[in-house]
């Protein structure tokens, strides 16, 4: 009897899910090195090698690549990795498959909030950036709640998210029109612009992120309980209520984080969980492996495509990211919805 | 005598030689009522501006212009009441829209912006303004953004039929294509000559600078074609939105039926997004506040909401023009920054009861 149950915990080392892990991580380190060396001026990979791991001030090309390349690549990985924990959470807690940090009007939120600090508030000093974003973004929430309640189906969801939405890049386009030299600053942050982001504004953030990214992992046992139904997990002794509210303050710290340091980037929370979930099923602390790991990889090649693809100009990542997603989301709404 | 029974319960009213429209005398009275709000509102918009006048001034000026000096009658005229106009126009269109668009799909969050016309216009408008500027003539881009519109919108029905039509899928597709077609919109925004994106952006937030006597006449007659078929589909609609087996069972079928009032909703929504841009909130609020006065009956419901969107477009240009008096704010911008709170108040309580 006892044997077989140690071979069950033997035979319970999760040999492919691991292989994933490893395979995925072999990609974006790829994708790194990709992301390094294209771009305006194509650098080889030796040069990137040694930018990295030898650095020699004298040779240009190392230059380019360690003083611009490697802020924006860390920041497309912090940028990439949060926006898919949020988009997992915000599904899970809403058991809702089209939730979506930017589609429920939570980034816009948090954007106007951050642009209305910057016109009125600006004897604050930048490190309040995020604590604006924060509170836009938890009103935000607050509202999209408000119109649709917790056990409406998705598509009230969504459309209350889009009335949201309205309202408040309404409200920045006010201030945006009001004080007409602002527009200049913040038109390219808005549309989510990991190139006009830099390390400085990682730094006002990381304390947030990492506090965050460890709350999602330590909410992985009641989620797996959630995900068997509400009345299920409140006989498994979750706090239903208290597991909601605290997912969705993590929703609204990562996605606040994520505005402040590079704009509103909508569809990647969105399309992450999904691809994850072909990979894993039913446990969610892989689930938020496989999506950290996926939403960075997603990143990245949005990032390389959006300064690959209309090669002398660069486009936002979140308008890559968008082009990606929006597909996806039509093509869930036409597979899921009965 | 043809009769027209817009609810039982009520009385009968002339309209013309042999048709008689019975409707009841509340509707009637809220009717009238919003009517002469929407007058005082005309008036209060000629009056106001950077050449300031009394209401009772402009009242004269509109009536009586030959009586009235020269230079106020050409600011009125010219300026002012076109301007007016159009946004009365436009409002109506849109409110009309949006009823249909919110008994059809039996959701109250639709709006006539999300069956992906007003992103569609957008985009085109974008592409004639900013990839290939002067490849059709200024006074053709608003047909073109018509037919943008129309394709866009016919994309989201074909989508959603594709595996059966269903309300929540053309809602959702609706909301997946304009998200696509707005990233376009913003790469074009982000990357065109600042010149040509200025006036995109002040056509964006839905302004109405540049209205003309020739575009109340084509708004004119979009709304008076288009709207008075909404009008009589009526009957329809009450059905429909009881569910499409009961209105199949009193001999609506909603394959016939759907399709058309979508095409009416298109042709009304994609008129006014051509004339002022992107206003389609009102679409979302003028038929919520007319249904606290007539609930559903979409006999009364549908020129009530018409006068109420009016009513609204014209409240928020007005304001819009005031409020930081040399600055122009757009009057969608300004709607929805009026309506968004009110919405929101108005969704939560409905959902406690």
């Amino acid at each position: 009897m006892r044997s077989t149950v140690e071979t069950h915990r033997m035979s319970g080392f999760p040999v492919a899910r691991v292989t994933g892990v490893v395979l995925l991580l072999l990609a974006l380190v790829i994708a790194a090195f990709l992301h390094l060396s294209l771009g305006a001026k194509e650098i080889d990979w030796m040069t990137v090698w040694h930018a990295l791991f030898d650095y020699n001030t004298a040779d240009m090309d190392q230059v380019i690549i360690r003083e611009s390349r490697q802020a924006r690549l860390i920041v497309s990985v912090v940028v990439g990795a949060s926006l898919a924990l949020a988009g997992v959470m915000m599904q899970a807690i809403s058991s809702n498959p089209l939730a979506d940090p930017g589609l429920l009007g939570i980034n816009s939120g948090a954007a106007f909030f951050v642009v209305a600090s910057l016109l009125f508030f600006p004897m604050f000093g930048q490190g309040y950036v995020p604590v604006f974003a924060f509170l836009g973004a938890a009103f935000a929430a607050l509202l999209v709640m408000m119109l649709s309640g917790w056990e409406q189906g998705s598509e009230r969801l969504v459309l209350a998210g889009v009335v949201v939405t309205a309202l408040f890049s309404a409200m920045t386009a006010i201030l945006l029109l009001i004080d007409q030299q602002g527009l200049e600053k913040v038109r390219h942050w808005l549309t989510g612009a990991i190139g006009a982001s830099d390390l400085k504004k990682l730094h006002w953030v990381y304390p947030y992120l990492i506090c965050a990214m460890v709350g999602c992992f330590a909410l992985v046992r009641s989620l797996n309980a959630f995900h068997l139904g509400e009345r299920v997990a409140a006989s498994l002794g979750v706090n239903v209520l208290l597991l909601k509210v605290s997912g969705l303050a993590l929703v609204v710290v990562l996605s606040g984080c994520v505005v402040t340091v590079a704009g509103p980037i909508g569809f990647v929370g969105l399309v992450v969980p999904h691809v994850a979930r072909l990979l894993v099923r039913n446990s969610y602390a892989w689930l938020f492996i496989y999506s950290l790991l996926i939403g960075t990889l997603l990143l990245i090649l949005s990032d390389i495509a959006a300064r690959v693809v209309l090669s002398p100009y660069e486009i936002n990542t979140g308008i890559i990211t968008a082009f990606v997603g929006s597909p996806v989301f039509i093509a869930l709404v036409l597979g899921r919805m009965k | 005598m043809k009769k027209i029974w817009l609810s039982t319960r009520s009385i009968q009213i002339k309209l013309f030689p042999n048709v008689g429209v019975y409707a009841r005398s509340s509707d009637v009275f809220w009717l009238a009522f919003f009517c002469l709000f929407l007058l005082f509102l005309l008036l209060w918009g000629a009056a106001i501006g950077s050449y300031q006048l009394s209401i009772l001034k402009s009242w004269q000026i509109i009536i009586a212009p030959e009586l009235a000096p020269e230079k106020l009658v050409r600011v009125v005229w010219e300026f002012r009441l076109p301007r007016l106009l159009v946004a009365a126009l436009c409002g109506a269109a849109l409110a009309i829209a949006g009823v249909i668009l919110q008994s059809i799909t039996r959701n109250a969050l639709a709006s006539p912006g999300l069956i992906g016309v007003e992103a569609g216009a957008s985009a085109t408008m974008l592409v004639f303004v900013v990839i290939v500027p002067g490849i059709i003539p200024i006074f053709l881009l608003p047909v073109f953004a018509m037919i943008g519109g129309f394709i866009v919108a016919s994309c989201v029905w074909l989508l959603s039929s594709l595996r059966g039509y269903s309300p929540i899928r053309l809602v959702l597709i609706g909301v997946g294509i304009t998200s696509m077609l707005s990233a376009f919109s913003e790469m074009l925004i982000t990357y065109g000559d600042i010149d040509f994106v200025e006036s995109a952006l002040m056509w964006f937030g839905g302004s109405l600078h540049q209205a003309s006597w020739s575009q109340v006449k084509v708004m004119m007659f979009w709304l008076l074609i288009a709207g008075s078929l909404a009008w009589l589909c009526f009957r329809e609609l009450n059905l429909l939105i009881l569910g499409n087996k009961v209105a199949f069972s009193r001999g609506v079928d909603n394959r016939k039926a759907l399709p058309f009032l979508l095409f009416l909703c298109v042709a009304l929504t994609s008129a006014s997004v051509a004339t002022a841009g992107t206003l389609t909130f009102v679409g979302l609020i003028a038929p919520h506040i007319a249904r606290r006065f007539c609930a559903n009956r979409h006999g009364a419901l549908i020129p009530l909401s018409a006068v109420i969107g009016a009513c609204l477009v014209v409240l928020g240009d007005s304001l819009g023009r005031s409020m930081f008096a040399p600055l122009q704010l757009p009057a969608g911008l300004v709607l929805v920054l009026i309506g968004a709170p009110y919405f929101i108040v108005l969704i939560s309580r409905l959902r406690k009861a």
